[in-house]
């Protein structure tokens, strides 16, 4: 009988010498306590070494499915003539039977057998020690492991996080380069840095002419296309330039100078192309809702899109403006209202006013597409235009509102913004509702037609009520005042019980037509309503 | 005039909360929320126990080979730092000088992570791991205990950490790229069929599944792997076996039936006040009969 014994090596088949043995169960354990009486017991009779690691993951791979590889069907058929099989794993002893006619055997015999043989491995097979195999099963271990868990390569955001910090050098040694090539040409021909403002032109321009006596010959139509406003200021430049004279050497240089800063940028658009497609493959949600450069700066910013998964949307709105954020937090300032999300381009076409509630909800979106790309299984981006349309959607909105404020709405009077002089928000600026009367001024607000006039005007703390309600809107309030008004509002308001809320409700429906409702003075006037019942 | 107090109060308790929310939102990012599902009564922050940054200790070996104890406000458990310069789970670390001035490191370990630290420090008397032993560990999950069993038995021996599931795994795969003693397994604890071929035999299983049928899968995996005399650990959560019996009477059943698969338990240890109703079962499998009997008396 043969045994096959898999190893992180490679198969092994081992032809069992004494099978009288293999009766007792019991003590068949004991027949391997040394190492030569397994050699009594067992011999070595082939061994299929693994190429590779590579090799090695297939046939294990297959082997766990259950079925035996290729390399594996040739060994049993070249050495298992005639001879049944012992083997570990009892479906593929039936595969082994079905497609080679070989016999397999599975029970606790086996079993046994298969233990000792394990616990004397290394005797048994000679030329396997222990140091061989570990780092053989170390890495067959940490294949199977990227397989089970289907690591893909495609999908790693490391590269996103090393491509965009190598997208910033880039710029940073690109920028630093192109000075320098203005500065030390500047030498020979000044003018020419006033006249051609792009580093990438200047560059070409330098190369094409060298010493600037070529410049009136040459023509520069390749570098600056059809504009020869800049062509013809830079040949009479040329002419009348105040600069000295450089010697050939020195040309050279700076030439290879300018072929460095050419090549750099030239490789600094191809790694764009690669950070783009990158991006759309590994986050496609999050590229469709903020593009490829926001998202990247996202991933890095957040140390991987794992990591970045995680966060709540609200961190996602002030990623990148942590300096300001806790610094606000310290003094108890206002918050900053975005981070990196800033640069997002539904962001960027959001009015000044708008821009914080719209990048509040690019922040909830964007958090959401997070979650999809790394953790779900799709490899579409649906989900993100889909979002991207809701946001556009909701800017839209946002802007619509304010005209519509600015028009007049159809409900009658429109919001009025109250003139206040302390005011320090609001540089809104572009849409600005129209000043007008200030109506706390007029003490008698009560008295307007929006009904229960009579009990508003009778106490007398209930004027400074007044004076709030008519400040009502929230853009205008300063904040304490506001949260007094508030509070005791609130406060009332919790003591009021059930009846005082039905009231309010009612009286909702019968002024629904009305001008726009002041909740404040709904809820005093419950409240009165039942202060009046009380007393 | 109740209005203007009112609204400084208010003002003054409304940005007091956001400025508490702020500063936990800050610390908590900068800590990573590790202590989530494992998280015990109040505040769980004694991972550390109780050592302020740069404060000095002074650390000695344990009765356990392989572990150390700090000696300081409270005793921390700790274990050589086998990669020195990390950590895997944000653990604090201790870092010593010898007199040949070179820097040993040690990581403390969590007894209220780690099942195999709470049972050191009730007072186990073997646990049977040692530098240079190979271990069989089943229920890795993201490898906090198997880096200190890693630690433990050192470059020499070797850790086999086998877990099932794919998220727990990609974090144990991460551990083991660090440790060339850690060998991932990715796989059903039930089948060792799957993972023969990356298994020699073993010294020690430790089983850490909490499946209800973990006595069963703790007897295939002895089958398989443990060498005969070898010894296993086994934590049991009452709670998971059977939830309608007391704690000490599924112990009591979960030995008995370890026993029926030559597995013979000598310690049973409660966790408490690391663990409610989880015990540890210490033992060896197939003593043999000559040496019970000499222990027996």
């Amino acid at each position: 009988m043969l045994v096959l014994f898999e190893t992180p090596a490679g198969f092994a088949l081992f032809k069992v010498l004494d099978e009288g043995k293999l009766a007792n169960v019991e003590d068949l354990g004991n027949e391997f306590a040394t190492a030569a009486s397994a050699r009594k017991m067992v011999k070595l009779k082939a061994f299929d070494k693994f190429d590779n690691t590579s090799d090695a993951l297939e046939a294990v791979a297959k082997l766990l499915e259950g079925t035996p590889s290729k390399g594996l069907r040739n060994f049993l058929k070249a050495n298992c003539k005639g001879e049944s099989l012992a083997v570990a794993d009892s479906k593929l002893g039936n595969i082994i039977k079905e497609k080679l006619k070989i016999d397999c055997v599975h029970n606790n015999a086996v079993m046994e057998l298969l233990r000792g043989v394990r616990s004397q491995l290394t005797e048994l097979i000679t030329g396997l020690g222990d140091t061989d195999l570990a780092p053989m099963s170390l890495g067959l271990s940490h294949s199977l492991a990227r397989y089970k868990l289907k690591f893909s390569s495609d999908k790693v955001d490391t590269m996103i996080i090393q491509a965009i910090g190598l997208l910033d050098d880039l710029d940073k040694e690109l920028n630093t380069y192109a000075m320098r090539v203005r500065e030390w040409y500047g030498w020979h021909f000044p003018e020419l840095a006033k006249i051609v403002s792009d580093n990438i032109l200047y560059a070409k321009a330098v190369k094409l002419m060298g010493d600037r006596i070529n410049a009136v010959k040459l023509d520069f139509t390749e570098i600056f296309g059809d504009d020869n406003d800049i062509e013809s200021n830079l040949k009479e430049a040329a002419v009348i330039s105040m600069g000295t004279e450089v010697s050939d050497l020195d040309l050279l240089h700076i030439r290879e100078l300018c072929d460095q800063v050419l090549s750099l940028a030239e490789y600094r658009a191809q790694l764009y192309d690669y950070l783009k497609s990158r991006m759309n493959t590994i986050a496609p949600n999050l590229t469709a809702l903020v593009g490829e450069l926001v998202g990247a700066r996202l991933i890095s910013h957040g140390g991987s899109l794992l990591n970045l998964a995680k966060q709540p949307g609200s961190t996602v709105q002030i990623l990148g403006a942590e300096k300001a954020l806790f610094r606000a937090l310290k003094t108890k300032h206002a918050t900053p209202k975005y981070g990196l999300i800033y640069h997002a381009s539904v962001v960027g076409q959001a009015a000044p006013k708008n821009k914080g509630k719209i990048s509040r909800s690019l922040a909830a979106k964007v958090a959401l597409a997070i979650r999809v790309d790394a953790l779900g299984d799709g490899q579409d981006n649906t989900m993100g235009v889909e979002n991207r349309l809701k946001l556009e959607t909701r800017l839209r909105q946002l802007e619509g509102k304010d005209l519509g404020r600015l028009s007049g709405s159809a409900k009658g009077k429109p919001k009025i913004e109250v003139y206040d002089k302390d005011k320090k928000k609001g540089s809104g600026g572009l849409i600005t509702p129209a000043k007008t009367y200030n109506t706390a001024a007029d003490s008698l607000l009560g008295q307007t037609p929006t009904a229960d006039s009579a009990e508003n005007s009778v106490k007398k703390d209930k004027k400074k009520k007044k004076k709030a309600d008519a400040e009502e809107e929230p853009k205008t309030e300063e904040p304490s005042k506001k949260k007094s008004k508030k509070k005791k509002t609130e406060v009332e308001e919790a003591e009021t019980e059930e009846p005082a809320k039905k009231e309010k409700r009612t009286k909702r429906k019968h002024e629904a037509v009305e001008e726009t409702e002041m909740p404040a003075k709904k809820k005093e006037k419950s409240e009165k309503k039942k202060k009046k019942s009380e007393a | 005039m109740r209005h203007p107090q009112r609204g400084r109060g208010g003002g003054g308790g409304g940005r007091g909360l956001a400025r508490g929310g702020g500063g936990s939102a800050g610390r908590g990012r900068g800590n990573g929320r590790g202590r989530g599902p494992g998280g015990v009564k109040g505040r769980e922050r004694e991972s550390d126990g109780g050592i302020i940054g740069g404060s000095k200790v002074l650390v000695m070996p344990h009765r356990h080979e392989g572990v150390f104890i700090a000696m300081n406000i409270k005793d921390v458990l700790l274990t050589k730092n086998l990669v020195p310069g990390e950590t895997v789970d944000n653990e604090k670390r201790i870092s010593v000088q010898n007199e040949d001035r070179t820097n040993v490191e040690y990581r403390v370990w969590n007894p209220h992570r780690s099942k195999l630290a709470a049972a050191i420090n009730n007072g186990i008397d073997n646990i049977w791991i040692k530098p240079g032993v190979k271990v069989l560990y089943l229920g890795a999950s993201s490898g906090t205990t198997v880096s200190h069993v890693s630690d433990i038995v050192g470059s020499e021996g070797c850790v086999y950490a086998v877990e099932h599931s794919h998220i727990s795994g990609k974090g144990l795969v991460t551990m083991a790229k660090k440790r060339t003693n850690v060998v991932p397994i990715i796989e059903d604890a039930r089948q060792p069929s799957k993972y023969r071929m990356l298994v020699g035999m073993v010294d020690v299983i430790i089983s850490d599944v909490n499946q209800p049928d973990q006595a069963k899968i703790l007897a295939h995996n002895a089958s398989y792997f443990l060498k005969p005399g070898g010894h296993f650990m086994i934590s049991i959560k009452a709670n998971t076996i059977d939830a309608t019996l007391a704690a000490e009477t599924v112990y009591q059943k979960e030995v008995e039936k370890l026993q029926m698969e030559e597995l013979r338990a000598s310690e049973l240890l409660p966790l408490e006040p690391y663990e409610k109703d989880h015990a540890c079962v210490f033992g060896g499998y197939r003593l043999p009969r000559k040496h019970k009997a000499a222990t027996a008396t």
